[in-house]
């Protein structure tokens, strides 16, 4: 071999080794940027679980940064339906997320060693809906109040009833049924148009019945410990009775065929008129694509013919994302994440970005401004009116009931299995709920 | 020539192979052992702490009446798809071989479908078997049409094979293709004049001489038919009622929505043998088929 092939050699072997190095050196940089505060500055990791307001978090932080240029934020969201929390991605790439957002349910289980207290913290006089753990604790500033019901049509239901509709007049099954006979005589031919995803059939409308004792988390407690019989529990059953009133041939447009992949078509049957009613939340608005100038509002899910049952006058709303400060963040990355969370209460550009900019009804009573799009203008008249109650897809295992009780529930539906059955699931369930 | 040295050798190697092996080894193999070394152990979640717990959660799985379930509607998934992707590939390929003037417009049409990814692709067919379709019943009176075919466990399955065969067919039109030209004209014209007709060219002459297209074809219709997860989730989500959840969602959803995180990944340990073993086993009987032309 010359001496030319020699060096082309060793060259070739030089690039190799070349190759790996950097390759190493890239892998060992990105551990200390999260935890420490180079320039001077404070940098705290933020999630973001509403995917659909990641734009507007975005800049949110930017102007909170401009405020406080002391603090930078990174804000990491969840993309819609994706099924691993970012938290715990960031967590396991070794990265410390300071102020996790989560749903209240896994805040206080999952992860329930993750946060601080935050009881002593000044926000806590604005809200009625922190949430607590069970020794009393504050651990969750609520951060978006939602809603579910059923959903209609204004419009549509005016005509049918030739005036006024008052929707809290409807508190009971018979007067739903007698108005969904209205809605028929005039002239539509199916009044609902009920979309039956496994998450609104079985995280939201299958929870509600928890609704009947004071707090949701005695019932769902029994549950958990075998000592409920669903199947002769009334309230359950009433849900179900007005389930199958909604599912039925005779006034649900997808009546043949209630399982299908129907959540758009619904959405675009109410919006558009051709139906008056669905079950859904207020974050169901955008899906309406409404004709301008076109009204909607939530009615209560009657679930017997008693007016004086608490349930069939109240809508179920509450705190769905709540923030937690991460225990193993710093000192000084607590405190930024606690100054963030003041400026979304307390100052002007962090109350407008939550209620204008992201239109989310805000939890704090101090906060002036109030959503526009109809659904969450009606989920905030309830609150001020007192009519609301816990929004119970909070008191269960809301990410994993949308695989396991919610096609059950969907069975049900399409008749391929009876309600003792699924009475037999929900129990199970409850019983090894994690 | 004359051979280099063994560090000349090991130069040349380490400068082609190198690069690929070491990204290979960080995006595949090393998180594949690392995956089989997370299975021993008890986590519900990919952050909680690791418990040693041997072969907890391959019993686990063993105990998942859904898994195996889910695993049996999956094969009869492969079995249709196979079966299906490959006769309309091959059938598209013998028409746009066959000297049309079209041809090659329709190659380039076939082809289109490929390039739209399955979450996208779920989307748009879920709109033509929910709205479309139905609306085409309604007004030509055709019974069956008339109802969202995601709605029945049957028809919801149907949707998934036809929209797999619209999307891979296409794919497998193309290495058909490739078979098909590479077939020596003098074999066709002796067989010809030997007086065989169409069909018996067809089943004698090329089919035989197109084994080696079928291995990498049932390879990968095999392959792809197992793994499917973009579509099933963009199309049905697993319904109506889990009647169309095939293995990898209920993997995915045992493991990160259900929190079973070790037993989700045996069961993914689990799936990979029985797919290494299935096509290993395919491309291994279908080598012998070959012929030499």
């Amino acid at each position: 071999m010359g001496i030319k092939g020699f060096m082309k050699k060793s060259a070739a072997i030089g690039v190799a080794a070349a190759l790996t190095l950097s390759l190493a050196a890239c892998s060992g940089k990105s551990s200390n940027e999260s935890t420490g505060s180079k320039d001077g500055k404070v940098n705290i990791i933020v999630t973001n679980a509403k995917g659909e307001i990641d734009a507007q978090f975005k800049q949110a932080a930017k102007d909170f940064m401009k405020a406080n240029p002391e603090v930078k934020i990174e804000v990491n969201s969840t993309a819609v339906g994706d099924t691993l929390n970012v938290f715990d991605k960031l967590t396991s790439s070794g990265k410390t997320v300071t102020l996790a957002m989560f749903e209240p349910y896994a805040a206080l289980h999952k992860y329930k060693d993750v946060g601080i207290d935050l009881s002593d913290k000044k926000w806590n006089e604005e809200t009625d809906v922190a949430l607590k753990n069970a020794d009393g604790k504050v651990v969750g500033f609520p951060f978006a109040v939602e809603g579910m019901g059923l959903v209609y049509n204004q419009q549509v239901v005016e005509k049918a009833v030739g005036g006024n509709f008052d929707p809290f007049s409807i508190n009971t099954r018979d007067k739903f049924k007698d108005l969904l006979d209205k809605i028929k005589a005039s002239g539509v031919e199916y009044p609902v148009a009920y979309q039956t995803e496994a998450w609104s059939v079985g995280n939201h409308y299958s929870s509600l019945f928890l609704n009947q004792s004071e707090n949701p988390t005695t019932l769902a407690d029994q549950l958990a410990a075998g000592k409920e019989d669903l199947a002769k529990n009334d309230v359950w059953n009433g849900y179900y009775d007005t389930m199958e009133l909604l599912a039925s041939k005779e006034y649900n447009k997808f009546g043949d065929r209630p399982i299908g992949q129907y959540y758009d078509a619904a959405h675009v049957a109410v919006g558009k008129g051709e139906s008056a009613i669905l079950f859904n939340g207020n974050w169901a608005f955008d899906s309406l694509k409404a004709l301008e100038g076109s009204k909607f509002g939530f009615m209560p899910v009657p679930v017997d013919n008693n007016a004086d049952n608490e349930l069939n006058n109240k809508i179920a709303a509450g705190p769905t994302q709540v923030f937690v400060i991460n225990k193993k963040a710093s000192k000084e990355q607590q405190e930024a994440a606690e100054k963030f969370l003041e400026w979304l209460v307390y100052d002007e550009a962090g109350q407008d970005f939550v209620v204008n900019k992201a239109q989310i009804i805000s939890a704090f009573k101090n906060n002036p401004n109030k959503v526009t799009n109809p659904l969450g203008v009606a989920i905030g008249n309830a609150i001020e009116k007192g009519k609301t109650m816990p929004f119970t897809t909070n008191y269960i295992n809301a990410s994993e009931w949308s695989t396991t009780v919610g096609p059950e529930v969907q069975k049900f539906i399409a008749k391929e299995s009876k309600r003792a059955d699924l009475a037999k699931f929900v129990e199970e369930n409850f019983k090894k709920q994690k | 020539m004359k051979r280099g040295s063994k560090l000349a050798d090991w130069g040349n190697s380490l400068l082609f192979l190198g690069p690929t092996t070491l990204f290979f080894a960080m995006t595949v193999i090393i998180p594949f052992l690392y995956g089989i070394y997370l299975t021993l152990f008890k986590m519900d979640n990919p952050t909680d702490p690791m418990v040693f717990s041997g072969i907890y959660n391959y019993l686990n799985a063993m105990d998942d009446k859904d898994f195996w379930e889910s695993l049996w509607l999956t094969l009869k998934f492969v079995f249709a798809t196979v079966f299906f992707v490959n006769m309309v590939g091959f059938g598209l390929a013998y028409l746009v071989t066959s000297g049309m003037k079209i041809q090659n417009s329709l190659r380039t049409a076939y082809f289109t479908p490929n390039l739209i990814g399955g979450l996208l692709l779920g989307y748009i067919w879920q709109f033509i078997f929910v709205q479309s379709l139905p609306a085409i019943g309604g007004k030509m009176g055709i019974r069956w049409l008339e109802l969202g075919w995601l709605g029945d466990p049957d028809m919801a399955f149907w949707a998934l094979v036809i929209v797999t065969i619209w999307q891979t067919s296409g794919y497998m039109m193309i290495i058909f293709i490739a078979g098909l030209i590479s077939i020596p004209k003098d074999l066709i014209e002796a067989s010809t004049i030997d007086g065989a007709g169409p069909l018996r060219r067809l089943f004698n002459v090329t089919l035989p001489l197109m084994v080696p297209s079928f291995v990498v074809t049932v390879f990968l219709s095999l392959k792809n038919a197992f793994m499917v997860y973009d579509l099933n989730f963009a199309l049905t989500k697993g319904g109506p009622f889990d009647s169309t959840k095939m293995v990898s969602m209920h993997v995915v959803n045992k493991a990160f929505v259900e929190s079973n995180y070790g037993t989700g990944q045996a069961e993914a340990i689990i799936l990979f043998v029985i797919v290494a073993v299935v096509t290993g086993f395919q491309v291994y009987s279908s080598k012998k088929m070959e012929v030499e032309a």
